[in-house]
């Protein structure tokens, strides 16, 4: 027996009129249900080719002394032998790429993080203009890039002898312009949410500008500073077309060799190339997660 | 002390603006210039090269085809994208994170690596085709190289996890408190999603969307290895008439037109945002 009316007692369903609704169990469960299945679908979705691609490169050739064209999945049999076969031209790709994106995220933070302290805290008429001309890189096609990119070492090329296309510089410089919106972006975020009084504390205790930044103000926009390079490395080191257009024969980026291996010459030795750029993917996302958390991460993205 | 900050600004200001300005003249410049064949451009100032885009038909279904497809993929990312978004917006379970850190993985991959695995899904004698067959829901096999669905499919896979981010932040932006509101004067779920969330969540879609269709426009990787040579789009065929036929005449006016039409649908989205005055959150 309940000592409380019917309609104010919140165990048992209310017999007020139409304002209130029933809730049916079954009808709750059915929705659970529902969205755990659409969910389980997308994850798989989302993980299938990563786990395909990692799979097939342990897969064995059926017939021993005839190259496979294709690729198992499910293996029937497992091998080490495409990671034995890959080739030079990927390994030192790999080697290229990873070094570029480091140069290129390194880069990317020394000028990114002068011009986001400048555009959130400085005052001045035009700043919006400003703010635009560092994100417009973002909302080019890459491929435009690529092409403007080129003609623009063309023309260098033509007017002062020295030659940056297919030149180590002239693909840094072109990943950096890429990438530099990423780290303005993520800095800027993080920025706007720092609290200027622990710098005017600093001040106020008798610490120099420069003390103030170095030990204040760069310590708390870090992990900003972190994701943002992190997306810089990641954008560098993933890109396709902006690459395929400034490499050059002995230069070419990972990314770059695949595509050309994927159009041309299919070989599963690749997919042993790319299961371990997927694992080192995976050991640097657990890496950035433990490190800035994985709210930082995605607000770098999205912005 | 607050001009100071402003000096800053100089250096990178300089290096973007420099590029910016210096990229972009010059393959518009040499967009005005006709292409004398292997390599070789004419010295008269016309318009040839974009009269040829808008006459020939080729170039038109180019374009025509590369918006088609754009715009499936932003709806495909959107429709099935939000409900994921928002659900993770609300929940904070391990399993959010799980799939959270997926979808993070999922855009530090390279994009060949994704389409490769697409590939072999979908081969003609990959695990797809041979559950499909054997349920006897297809006749024969199909394949994803060379078609519209293909390229669409290759779209969508890379541009969904982003799509999902985008999201997941707009759904963020909702304060619970609205829906618990709601659902304490009776609105089922179902009718909290419809009446609160998606008019609220609509301005941030309308951007998400936007945006999809702006990278889907300028897609270039997936869309040529699931082309297979026979489903062309925009990126692709720039590329071609880059490299392949060395038109830079060509290219150029082809690469104009892209830009031109994203740069048309960005001044629309800003027009559209300011008429729905978003939260700050949103406007990327």
């Amino acid at each position: 027996m309940s000592a409380l009316p019917a309609e104010a007692n919140p165990m048992q369903p209310s017999r007020a009129p139409s304002a209130v609704r029933l809730q049916w169990p079954w009808r709750r469960v059915l929705g659970k249900l529902a969205t755990l299945i659409y969910f389980a679908v997308v994850f798989v979705f989302l993980l299938a080719p990563l786990v395909v691609v990692v799979g097939s490169s342990f897969s064995a050739p059926v017939n021993d002394d005839v190259v496979m064209s294709y690729v198992q999945f499910p293996p029937e049999a497992l091998t080490l032998k495409w990671y034995r076969e890959i080739p030079a031209t990927q390994i030192r790709a790999l080697g290229l790429s990873f070094g570029l994106a480091l140069c290129v995220a390194l880069t990317g933070c020394l000028i990114g993080v002068p011009a986001a302290l400048g555009l959130v805290r400085a005052r001045f008429p035009g700043k919006a203009l400003v703010a635009a001309v560092f994100r417009v890189p973002l909302q080019i096609p890459h491929v435009v890039l690529g092409i403007a990119f080129l003609q623009l070492y063309h023309v260098l090329g033509n007017l002062t002898g020295f030659y940056l296309q297919g030149n180590l510089v002239g693909l840094w410089v072109g990943h950096v312009f890429l990438a530099t919106p990423f780290v303005i972006g993520s800095v800027g975020a993080v920025l706007q949410r720092f609290n200027t009084r622990l710098e005017e504390a600093a001040y106020i205790l008798g610490a120099s500008r420069w003390r103030t930044l170095r030990r204040v103000t760069l310590p708390v926009i870090a992990p900003g500073v972190f994701s943002g390079g992190l997306y810089a490395f990641i954008v560098s080191f993933v890109d396709v077309p902006v690459s395929l257009f400034l490499a050059s024969a002995g230069h070419t980026t990972y990314p770059v060799e695949l595509f050309y291996a994927m159009e041309q010459d299919f070989n599963p030795s690749s997919l042993a190339s790319a299961s371990l750029t997927a694992l080192f993917a995976l050991v640097l996302l657990l890496v950035a997660q433990r490190i800035v958390g994985l709210e930082a991460l995605l607000r770098a993205k999205a912005k | 002390m607050r001009a100071r900050w402003g000096l800053l600004l100089i250096g990178p200001l300089v290096f973007s603006t420099v590029l910016l300005i210096a990229t972009q003249f010059v393959f518009l410049k040499a967009s005005f210039f006709a292409d004398l064949g292997m390599g070789r451009v004419s010295t008269e100032f016309d318009f040839s090269n974009y009269v040829r885009i808008v006459r020939d038909s080729y170039y038109l279904h180019t374009l025509w085809l590369t918006t088609y497809i754009a715009l499936i993929v932003a709806a495909c990312c959107i429709a099935f994208g939000f409900p994921i978004a928002y659900v993770l917006a609300r929940s904070a379970s391990r399993w959010t994170t799980l799939l959270l850190s997926t979808i993070v993985l999922s855009s530090f991959i390279t994009v060949v690596i994704q389409i490769c695995g697409l590939i072999i899904i979908f081969r003609a004698d990959g695990p797809v085709n041979q559950l499909l067959l054997a349920l006897g829901m297809i006749e024969r096999p199909f394949t994803l190289v060379g078609t519209v669905g293909g390229v669409v499919t290759g779209l969508v896979y890379s541009s969904f996890g982003f799509a999902v981010m985008l999201m997941y932040s707009v759904a963020r932006t909702i304060p619970v408190s609205l829906e618990e509101a709601a659902a304490v004067h009776g609105a089922s779920r179902l009718r909290i999603f419809r009446r609160v969330v998606l008019p609220l969540c609509t301005p941030g879609l309308v951007v998400g969307f936007l945006t999809i269709f702006n990278l889907s426009m300028g897609a270039f990787t997936s869309a040529a290895l699931l082309g297979g040579g026979r489903i062309i789009t925009l990126p692709v065929l720039i590329q071609r008439t880059m490299l392949l036929d060395v038109k830079y005449g060509m290219a150029g006016a082809l690469s104009a037109v892209l830009l031109i039409f994203v740069i048309v649908l960005n001044l629309i989205s800003v027009a559209a945002l300011r008429r729905f005055r978003v939260a700050k959150l949103v406007v990327s």
